[in-house]
């Protein structure tokens, strides 16, 4: 972590560069999604036809955005040490969808993201561990 | 959520997963051996097909479902992870991460019930 640099380059204001991009992807693809859904159309099982929709290249966009910074982190922060901070977008993505998409939460739902984030916060050093002798 | 959907999503994650591996090993190779060679290129265009693989079928998903309930299944690649890691590296489990595991498991089978 020596002669880190400061400024938009500086690894960590990357980090949350990226976090922010994964978690606003998350959410055009879901509303790019709905906006052409085709549920009765096998063919759309593909998720091809969400081409169709603006907000899903917007959200390739942003995904490219997040893998660029991603990268960008890992040659100045240990896997173990950034890969456990970026999850934080777990908690996020459930907040977004009950604030900007709208969607209801049932009790029952909230308990399960919970019991996922806590069991992510338990792993992620190990599985970053792991990751970087796959 | 039907038989079909559980499919997709464990699909979607599988390629999801092996799209990493296959990358992370095609970049270390790229250290020693460079980029201009067909086992690097060739593992790059694996890893970017199944990467897009995934990519739609996740969005073929995310017509149907809701991201809240889609969202929390990504927990599964963790357990992926740690499969290919005893079965790959022959790493022993430790108990972090068996708990963890079994808290994901636990909280998945919470959401798709929801």
């Amino acid at each position: 972590m020596q002669n880190r640099p400061s400024g938009f380059g500086n690894p960590w204001l990357q980090l949350g560069v990226s976090v922010v991009c994964v978690f606003g992807s998350e959410l055009l693809l879901k509303r790019g999604a709905t906006e052409i859904a085709a549920p009765d159309d096998a063919f759309s099982w593909t998720g091809i036809n969400g081409l169709a929709s603006p907000l899903v290249w917007w959200a390739i966009v942003l995904i490219i955005a997040s893998f660029l910074s991603w990268l960008y982190v890992l040659r100045y922060i240990p896997l173990s040490l950034a890969y456990p901070l970026s999850r934080v977008v777990d908690i996020l993505v459930p907040l977004g969808c009950w604030i900007f998409l709208g969607e209801l939460i049932s009790t029952l739902r909230w308990c399960g993201i919970a019991l996922v984030v806590f069991g992510l916060a338990l792993v992620a050093k190990p599985i970053a561990k792991m990751e970087e002798r796959l | 959520m039907s038989f079909l959907a559980f499919m997709f999503i464990v699909i979607s994650l599988l390629a999801f997963v092996t799209a990493q591996l296959i990358l992370k090993k095609a970049m270390e190779f790229s250290a020693t051996k460079g980029m201009r060679n067909s086992y690097f290129v060739s593992r790059v265009a694996i890893g970017v097909v199944l990467m897009t693989i995934s990519f739609f079928l996740t969005l073929g998903l995310l017509q149907r479902f809701d991201l809240s309930y889609l969202y929390p299944f990504q927990g599964l690649s963790v357990i992926f992870i740690t499969m290919l890691a005893t079965v790959v590296l022959k790493e022993k489990i430790n108990a972090r991460l068996t708990i963890g595991a079994l808290l994901i498991t636990a909280g998945i089978v919470l959401v798709s019930m929801s």
